[in-house]
């Protein structure tokens, strides 16, 4: 019988032609969102983020409010673990937001990500419920006035009105490859909408909510 | 009239060898060769007079000195010994001058203009000099003249102090041997060359036609050998020493309290180095315990070097907040003391084309507050270690100018949209059914249901030559929620090791 292989996919960019448009979406001075449940694609899309922000030579710093970062997966997607800084901040979601604070306010990072994205039972979901609005205004107002792209990635909606962007990301189809049984798994799809745009300035008008994006990440 | 110049030498003669009668006063009096470099190759590089009498002179070996009639003792060089003796001398000097300037090991210059009302004439202060480096230890010849030429001659040939009237320095000096100058290896040769030996000798040359010859240095070794000597004392001053000190009145047994002190400390140092335009590179703390009647009070060190020399309060405090916390005293602290190594930090412009990212002693500062946070270790500039082990990487401290600066750089590789993989750790055990050796069903913290497609297994394993070897078959598989999770089993457990998302 004969055996057939099965072409292995070339490796492709995510953010296919719109890279530039999502990238740009995000305001600098500005507390943004990205909120998408579990498997949606939404660490995939703050990875290519800090990627394509350190292949730029910028500086980056991640705050991991659950310590799940894979800097090997980051690595794998481009980005300069030398320009990035990781900040593990042990569960702790109160600390968390207090150090993505600190580093918001030096002013000298292009992007601070505070990753508070975390499964329904981890402990640590229960202290995220406890932080009130005032967390999120002291996020905005830390950013303020300085070049940084802070942005916030969640399981659920947090910042409320503090966020000037919230992008909301819903999960595509998983493609498997081989068949009848599947043989490996090639990637997920995720779509990008934006759910809440504010202006940060007349002159820079803000994305619109009619923008969409199509996104497909390959293992 | 212009004021009259008087300049007084400390010199010590053999001064290795004295410096090591000073830590060793055992040794005074007795031949003793004191030898540097490695074994068996050490050479003598400076004997005391008793040594030299028997013949013992730098740049023996250790074993042709000891082979000399006579009991030789031989001592290793000690660098701390010369420092102290070197700090010990310079303190005789700064006691009774205010200028004081250190011209090698073992001779220092002192402006003794105007000290007559203090010390009586210059006599009485020349022994009166050598009385006090005889306390500190040190067997000094004092020499005072109109200039530093003349003064070390006169230390030179001093049994312990000789003073050369005023005026008389070219008289003095007319018989000296030129090598007295500390010529350079060229003008000397030059100067042997020309027949001159005595500094009379090249005072009495043309000073135009030597000009000619030599240039500017042969005009000034011509002022000195004349007894003229213009340039003023390159003071010295005592290190400072920046430490704060805080005592209690009763023992301290509360970490708050303890930090407020020392946060008290941290800002009067941090002033006095600011004040000075310096900054500190290494920090040193410690606490003394309280003891019960009759034991010996215990003290508790330690030592923090900041990110970048700074003296911020704030950033001092940071990291000294974090280590205590994670290691508090044993005992009630019953005085406490905070002391910094000073650098001078030169300031460094913004450039105009600035790119807004921080200074590096900005970012250290702000970096010191997030480790007050999250805890030492739990921040810093991932590395991947040259492992397939799963999940193999490091922190690496952050250095923050080399953060700064290797970010600068756009070598990076091209983004690529690759899918993330949300890490648990640690691993979370997890309860797989099998079902023709495909998992079908997942039960893990936080998930439970059927898995409607796998692939798999994809072996690892590593470091096979080692106790701790691992192996594991990894699975992608997912969920009928939609949820995307990689296993992997040992031979023995099934683990969740992560999430795609």
């Amino acid at each position: 019988m004969a055996i057939q292989k099965e072409p292995l996919p070339p490796p492709g960019w995510g953010l296919e032609g719109s890279a530039a448009s999502l990238l740009e979406a995000f305001p600098r001075g500005q507390l943004s969102e990205i909120v998408g449940p579990r498997s949606a694609g939404g660490s995939s899309l703050v990875t290519s983020l800090l990627a394509h922000a350190t292949a730029a030579g910028a500086l980056v710093a991640l705050v991991d409010g659950s310590d799940s970062f894979d800097p090997a997966g980051a690595a794998a997607a481009g980005a300069a673990l030398r320009s990035l800084l990781w900040v593990r901040a042990g569960r702790r979601p109160d600390a968390a937001c207090r150090a993505a604070e600190l580093l918001a306010r030096s002013g000298g990072f292009a992007w601070v990500v505070l990753d508070l994205s975390t499964d329904p039972t981890e402990p640590s979901e229960r202290r995220l419920s406890s932080l009130g609005a005032a967390t999120w205004i002291r996020l905005q107002r830390a950013v303020r006035d300085t070049p940084t792209r802070l942005v916030l990635h969640a399981s659920r909606h947090l910042a409320g009105s503090a966020a000037a962007l919230v992008l909301n990301v819903t999960r595509g189809s998983a493609r498997w490859m081989g068949a009848p049984r599947p043989t490996r798994l090639e990637g997920i799809g995720s779509r990008v909408e934006v759910a809440k745009t504010r202006a940060s300035s007349p002159f820079l008008p803000a994305v619109s909510t009619d923008a969409r994006w199509t996104l497909a990440w390959r293992l | 009239m212009a004021a009259l110049r008087r300049i007084g030498c400390l010199l010590v003669p053999h001064f290795a060898a004295a410096a090591a009668v000073r830590a060793e006063p055992a040794l005074a009096g007795r031949p003793l060769a004191v030898l540097d470099g490695a074994r068996p190759g050490r050479l003598v590089i400076e004997t005391s007079a008793e040594a030299r009498a028997l013949g013992v002179l730098p740049g023996m070996t250790e074993a042709a000195a000891q082979s000399r009639p006579g009991e030789v003792i031989c001592r290793e060089r000690v660098p701390a010994h010369e420092a102290a003796a070197r700090q010990a001398l310079l303190e005789v000097g700064v006691v009774h001058s205010p200028r004081v300037e250190e011209a090698g090991p073992g001779e220092v210059y002192l402006d003794v203009a105007g000290l007559g009302a203090l010390f009586g004439d210059e006599p009485a202060l020349a022994r009166r000099m050598a009385a006090r480096a005889r306390v500190a230890g040190l067997h000094a010849r004092v020499g005072i003249a109109g200039s530093r030429v003349a003064a070390r001659l006169a230390a030179r040939r001093a049994e312990e102090c000789v003073c050369v009237p005023p005026g008389t320095d070219a008289a003095h000096l007319r018989a000296a041997p030129i090598a007295l100058l500390d010529l350079s290896l060229e003008m000397a040769q030059r100067f042997a060359r020309w027949g001159i030996r005595t500094l009379g000798e090249l005072a009495d040359l043309p000073g135009r036609d030597l000009a000619e010859r030599l240039g500017t240095e042969g005009s000034r070794l011509q002022a000195l050998a004349r007894g003229e000597d213009l340039r003023p004392l390159d003071p010295w001053r005592p290190p400072p020493r920046f430490e704060e000190t805080h005592e209690l009145d009763w023992a301290l047994d509360n970490l708050e309290p303890l930090f407020g002190l020392f946060a008290e400390c941290a800002e009067r140092l941090c002033a006095r180095l600011e004040a000075q335009a310096l900054a500190a590179d290494r920090f040193e703390w410690s606490c003394r315990l309280a003891a019960r009647v009759g034991e010996t009070p215990r003290t508790v060190e330690g030592a923090f070097v900041p990110p970048v020399p700074t003296h911020e309060a704030r950033a001092v405090m940071a990291v000294l907040r974090a280590t205590l916390a994670a290691e508090p005293p044993t005992a009630p602290v019953t005085a406490l003391a905070l002391r910094a190594q000073s650098v001078r930090v030169s300031a460094s412009q913004e450039p105009l084309d600035g790119d807004g990212r921080p200074s590096p002693r900005t970012l250290a500062e702000t970096v010191a507050r997030v480790i007050a946070l999250v805890g030492p270790g739990n921040l810093g500039v991932p590395v991947l270690l040259d492992s397939h082990r799963p999940d193999s990487l490091r922190l690496e401290p952050l250095n923050a100018a080399a953060l700064l600066s290797q970010a600068k750089s756009t070598d990076g590789e091209e983004a690529r949209g690759t899918l993330a993989l949300r890490r648990c750790r640690p691993p979370r055990p997890a309860q797989v059914r099998l079902i023709g050796g495909r998992p079908v069903y997942l039960r893990a913290a936080g998930l439970a249901g059927p898995i409607v497609a796998s692939a798999g297994p994809w072996r690892s394993s590593g470091e096979w030559w080692l106790e701790n070897r691992w192996a594991s078959d990894e699975w992608d598989v997912e969920l009928a929620d939609g949820t995307l999770g990689r296993l992997a089993h040992d031979g023995s457990v099934w683990v969740l090791e992560g999430i795609y998302d």
